[in-house]
Order: C-alpha cells, then sequence, then structure tokens
C-alpha cells in the first residue's frame, strides 16, 4: 500500500463579485514496495484482435504473438493471467477452460506455446472481446485488474450501442490500456474505451515496434500497488463544481464520472496507483462573498480504497487588491494552456479532415505556439509532422499537402499527453 | 468535536464549515496559505452525536440521514412515519409519472423549456425492481420507466433510482448516485444516494428538471385469497 499525499496550487484571492476558483492539486503516492508482491494481489489479461485483416501484412500477428509472448514474461509469478483472442466473437487463447491461471515459469510457456498457433480470420466485435474478459475477471475478485486491448481495425461486427452497453458493465470492474496497430482502427472508438477504463490510448504504427510498448504497458500495471483510489470533492452550499480534470500525465475529464457520495460531496474515479504523481485541475463556483470574507471552496480528500486518506484545501479569499486578485496561478495557468493545446489539436485534425483548411491552418497553429510556449516538445514533434512551422512564436504554419495516416492518428491519440510543469526547487 | 459557524451552522469539520465553508472561527487556519501548502491534518472524525430518535443507531454527525432506518436529521422527520401500516391484503400500487410544472419553476435554471405535449403514464408496480432513467445503454436494456419516451428530461441521469417493492407491498425510492438528485415532496434536500426511502400512497418523488413520480395504492387490491 502506498502513501498518498495532495498538495493545492491556487490563486485563492478573488476581487469583489469574484465567483470562480480554480486550482490545481497535486497527488502523489509512494513508498509502495515492488518487493511486497503478496500484499496485492493482480489479474491480468491480454486481449489480442485475431481478425482476418491482422494477417495482412503477415508481420502483424507476427508481431502481435511476439509482444503478447513478451508481455506474459512480465507478468510475475501468482498474478492471476489469461489470453483473449477477438474475432466477431471472442475466445479464451490461453487457458482454454475460460478461467485465470496462476502465473508461474510453467503457464508463462504454456501460454506462449497456445500463442504459436494463432489463426487470424473473422471480424472485430470489441465489445465481445471486453465482455470475455469481464467474465473472466470475476474470477479474480479481489485482485487490481487490468487488460491489454490490442486491435487493428474498427468495431465493425456489432453496434455502437452494443459496444456502449458492454463498456457500462465493465466500467470500475477492470482497468483497460488500448492500442492500435495500423492505420485502420478509429481514434476516437479506442480512446472511449480506454476513458471509461481508465486506460490510456496509443498507437503502434511500426509492428515492429509492439514489444517494448506491451512489455511497458505491463511492467507499469505490476507496478501498481492500491486498488481502488477515488477523489472526493466536498463544495459548500450553492456552489457548482464546473470541472475536475486530470491534466498531468494525460488530460481525462472526470466531472461526468462523478459518483454523489451527498449533496455536497461526489467521489470521481481514478483507478489503481503505483509510486506515480498526477495533477488535477479543479474548477468551482461560489456565491460571491464580502470582500475580507475567507471561505473554503472545496476540500478535496483522497479515498483509498474506501478509506479517506490526506486531503487538500481549495480557498477563496474576496479583496480589493487588485495585484492579488489579478494574478494567475502558474500551475492553473500551465494546464489551461495544456487542455487548450489538446483541443486545438482535436479541432484542428477535425477541421483538416474536413477540408476546411483555414480553420486547421488556425487551430494547429495555435498548437504549435501552445506546445512551444509550455515546452512541451513531445506534441511539437508530433505536430511538425502534419504542418510545417513558420514561426512557432506566433503559431503561424502551412499545413503540409501530404501527411502519413499514421502521423495524423499518432497527434490525434497523443494530444492528450501533457507536459508536466516544472516545479523551481522549494 | 464540533464547531460553529459565523453563520450558526453546526459543523463537525472545525477548520471550515462544513455546509457553507465559512471559516469558523479559532480555526487556527493561516489566512493566506503559501501557493503549494503541504498536507493538512485530516479534521477531527465527526463524534457520535446523539443517536437515531427513532431507532437509536448511532448518528455519524455529518450523515444526513440515519443508517437505520433512514430518518432524516435534517429535516427531523421520521421515514418511517410515511409507511402504511403493514396491510392485511396484498395493495396494488401504480406510479404515475409527470411534468409537473411548479416544481420546473421552482428548480429549473432560465434558458431551459417546459415540455409543451409531454406523455403522462402510469406504469403498474407489480413487484419488481423497477428502474428509473433515461434510455441508457445497460447491459440489462433500458430502464423500465424510461424518461426518454415521454419529453426527455435532460437532469435525469441515466440510471437515476429505483423504485423496490418493501415487505408490506408499498414501495421505496433508492437514488443510484444520480448527479442532479432526487427529492420528496416539499423536502427540497435530495434523499441520500443508495438509502431506501419508503414511499406512502400519494408521495411525489420528484428529478431531473420537471419529472415527477407519484406513487398511489389502488383499492383494486383483492387477489382471491
Amino acid at each position: 500500500m502506498s502513501t498518498f499525499t495532495a498538495q493545492t496550487y491556487q490563486n485563492e484571492y478573488l476581487p469583489l463579485d469574484g465567483s470562480e476558483v480554480n486550482a490545481v492539486v497535486t497527488v502523489t503516492a509512494s513508498g509502495a514496495d515492488a518487493s511486497a508482491a503478496s500484499s496485492s494481489a493482480a489479474a491480468e489479461i491480454v486481449i489480442v484482435d485475431t481478425s482476418g485483416s491482422m494477417s495482412s501484412p503477415r508481420a502483424k500477428l507476427r508481431a502481435a504473438q511476439q509482444a503478447t509472448a513478451a508481455a506474459i514474461d512480465c507478468i510475475r509469478d501468482d498474478v492471476a493471467f489469461g489470453v483473449v483472442g477477438g474475432r466477431e466473437r471472442a475466445y479464451p487463447i490461453y487457458p482454454e477452460n475460460g478461467a485465470l491461471v496462476s502465473a508461474s515459469s510453467a503457464t508463462r510457456a504454456e501460454a506462449k506455446h497456445a500463442l504459436a498457433g494463432l489463426k487470424a480470420r473473422g471480424g472485430t466485435a470489441i465489445g465481445a472481446w471486453l465482455a470475455l474478459a469481464d467474465q473472466l475477471f470475476v474470477t479474480a475478485p479481489n485482485a487490481i485488474r487490468h487488460a491489454i486491448l490490442l486491435t487493428d481495425g474498427q468495431n465493425e461486427h456489432e453496434t455502437r450501442d452494443e459496444l456502449r452497453r458492454v463498456l457500462s458493465t465493465c466500467e470500475g470492474r477492470f482497468q483497460c490500456d488500448c492500442r492500435g496497430v495500423g492505420t485502420d482502427w478509429e481514434v476516437d472508438e479506442l480512446r472511449q474505451i480506454a476513458s471509461v477504463l481508465l486506460g490510456t490510448v496509443d498507437i503502434i504504427a511500426e509492428p515492429s515496434d509492439m514489444e517494448d510498448d506491451f512489455r511497458s504497458m505491463i511492467e507499469r500495471a505490476m507496478g501498481k500497488r492500491t486498488g481502488d483510489v477515488s477523489l472526493r470533492l466536498w463544495t459548500p452550499e450553492g456552489a457548482d463544481v464546473m470541472f475536475v480534470k486530470q491534466v498531468s500525465p494525460t488530460i481525462e475529464d472526470l466531472t461526468g464520472r462523478a459518483a454523489r457520495v451527498d449533496a455536497q460531496t461526489a467521489d470521481y474515479p481514478t483507478g489503481a496507483w503505483g509510486n506515480e504523481s498526477r495533477d488535477y485541475h479543479i474548477c468551482v463556483h461560489v456565491e460571491p462573498h464580502a470582500i475580507g470574507d475567507e471561505m473554503l471552496a472545496g476540500r478535496f480528500t483522497l479515498v483509498v480504497d474506501d478509506e479517506p486518506t490526506s486531503q487538500a484545501l481549495i480557498r477563496a479569499i474576496w479583496t480589493d487588491d487588485e495585484q492579488l486578485s489579478t494574478r494567475i496561478n502558474r500551475e492553473v495557468a500551465h494546464y489551461t494552456g495544456q487542455a487548450e493545446l489538446a483541443d486545438a489539436i482535436h479541432d484542428g485534425l477535425e477541421a483538416r479532415t474536413a477540408g476546411d483548411d483555414p480553420t486547421a491552418t488556425v487551430k494547429l497553429g495555435r498548437a504549435v505556439q501552445i506546445a512551444t510556449e509550455s515546452g512541451n516538445e513531445a506534441t511539437m514533434q508530433l505536430l511538425k509532422r502534419v504542418v510545417d512551422v513558420e514561426d512557432a512564436h506566433a503559431g503561424t504554419v502551412r499545413l503540409k499537402r501530404a501527411v502519413d495516416d499514421a502521423d495524423e492518428m499518432a497527434l490525434d491519440t497523443r494530444s492528450t499527453k501533457t507536459e508536466r510543469i516544472r516545479r523551481s526547487a522549494p | 468535536m464540533t464547531a460553529t459557524c459565523p453563520s450558526g451552522h453546526v459543523s463537525a469539520t472545525s477548520d471550515y464549515c462544513e455546509q457553507c465553508g465559512a471559516k469558523v472561527a479559532g480555526s487556527g487556519v493561516e489566512a493566506a496559505p503559501a501557493p503549494g501548502q503541504p498536507t493538512g491534518p485530516l479534521p477531527a472524525p465527526p463524534a457520535a452525536a446523539q443517536p437515531c430518535p427513532d431507532c437509536g443507531a448511532a448518528h455519524v454527525a455529518d450523515d444526513r440521514f440515519c443508517e437505520g432506518c433512514g430518518y432524516n436529521f435534517v429535516a427531523g422527520s421520521s421515514a418511517q412515519a410515511a409507511v402504511p401500516s403493514p396491510a392485511t391484503t396484498r395493495e396494488d400500487w401504480e406510479a404515475h409519472v409527470a411534468a409537473d410544472r411548479e416544481y420546473f419553476e421552482r428548480v429549473s435554471p432560465r434558458g431551459i423549456d417546459f415540455p409543451a405535449d409531454y406523455r403522462q403514464r402510469a406504469v403498474a408496480l407489480d413487484g419488481r425492481e423497477l428502474r428509473i432513467g433515461r434510455g441508457g445503454y445497460s447491459a440489462d436494456g433500458p430502464p423500465e420507466i424510461d424518461l426518454v419516451e415521454a419529453g426527455e428530461d435532460p437532469a435525469v441521469s441515466r440510471l437515476h433510482a429505483v423504485l423496490v417493492a418493501q415487505d408490506d407491498g408499498s414501495y421505496a425510492v433508492v437514488d443510484q448516485g444520480s448527479t442532479n438528485g432526487t427529492s420528496i415532496n416539499e423536502d427540497p434536500t435530495w434523499i441520500a444516494a443508495n438509502v431506501p426511502v419508503p414511499l406512502a400512497d400519494g408521495d411525489v418523488v420528484h428529478l431531473g428538471m420537471w419529472t415527477t413520480i407519484t406513487v398511489r395504492r389502488t383499492t383494486a387490491g383483492a387477489t382471491g385469497m
């Protein structure tokens, strides 16, 4: 079990009639002992697309087999695991009896042997794959449950409603990192799945990159030590929560995920934690008070396995000193910018696809500008494959005429990855 | 230990009022914390206050409702008092779903229009659990009382509440942790999530911007027993 701390970064001063309170809360988990494997049970399922398209090119299926084998090698002893194959239905690849097995050198070898015989044929019905994984996870009730979903195509053999239905069933029962290989899958579809199941989404443009990516996903999953962490936000009577967003390492809007505890308190899910640090941006509207008044605009409590642990306070103080009230907190400004960056990329790519070049140019230009200002080098590199940058500080760009599909999808999937604010040493 | 805030609210948290957020005098809270102020200690856990006057269960100070019987500590009203005494013959109940203009005008923000033609309907309560919600994609199909069908109420959650049968044949409403809450009759406070609140004949359940569900006992209760 980790130790959690929470710190608030905000400008608590509001002008007369000011009502909007913004704060960034940094949550850090530490002390999870990587060797204390037995303290937290884990379950892991790898879901591999084995639809017909996985055989063109043939390297795709081969890479998926190798990557899954590499992932299996990283599953530590005693973790319940299994491998699921996906076509227009889901089927257990290993073990074949529809349960999970405890990892050991013998079962890992058996699983890899089973992988070697995979054939690619049939269609794609991701909801059915997730539903089977969910059934299998039921056999590991107290474990931290994690899945990897690999696909190369769109969800063609079931309706969007069917997928949504399965997702709402699986929500809160396991986490799932999603990976798309090649360029025939749909970014929004996988993002929706990853978002509901509190996982990440990314593109694996080259089959040969799959192995490293799978290995690092499993290692991260194995590093999770605390299963169920929620953010509990109390707000005063009459206040409105405008949003609660995870802003680092990626942007995830949690506002709609609130589970109400009472009229003034709601819990937001964050899934499992290892030794890591995440930032949250919270915006609350409160009723304006008189100059000189101080109130609590939010009490942010970490709830670990149903136990409230540490907390951070979000305050509001009304002042007539404009020097105080007009200051914008660095952290809040930084993450407001990162959110705008993600939006600008999303809107820009959408406009580009729709053939609206002027809008795409303005939006992607703004994205280049923010990425430059905030030092988000990774996003800048991705942007440069889609636009030619003339003046990064002014945001002047030209759309590239020929853009590789994979580059565009990489920019789309990774646009929510934020640059962490650099904090000067205290 | 409880504290009293400048507005007179009794609060289980001693730094800021748990109701309105006002700073509690003498709380020793720094007026202007440095940015990045480290984690504060948790407020003292709420001490057990007066036990529930209805069932005697311990009352956790910041709980609005009794864990034992659903007694409303804020309104001081007994949940059980509203329940009719167990009937000797089996009763039939109905839920009437309607749009309530008066309620709408009380709670809804500007810019939202009251539905012009709302399809009112009655749903027979036959002992099953009935889900109230908005055409979701739950694994169990759409809710039995689906508010999409009748002039959709935007403030109703996908799975908002359920009606569950009680031992005596009457019904209780259980809010499922909805975003915008459920209230009963004239009491504007939301009922606690996941706590069944028994309903008496004629009780009105309010949810969303205008949706009201009135439960009624029908006289056709004879079942030939």
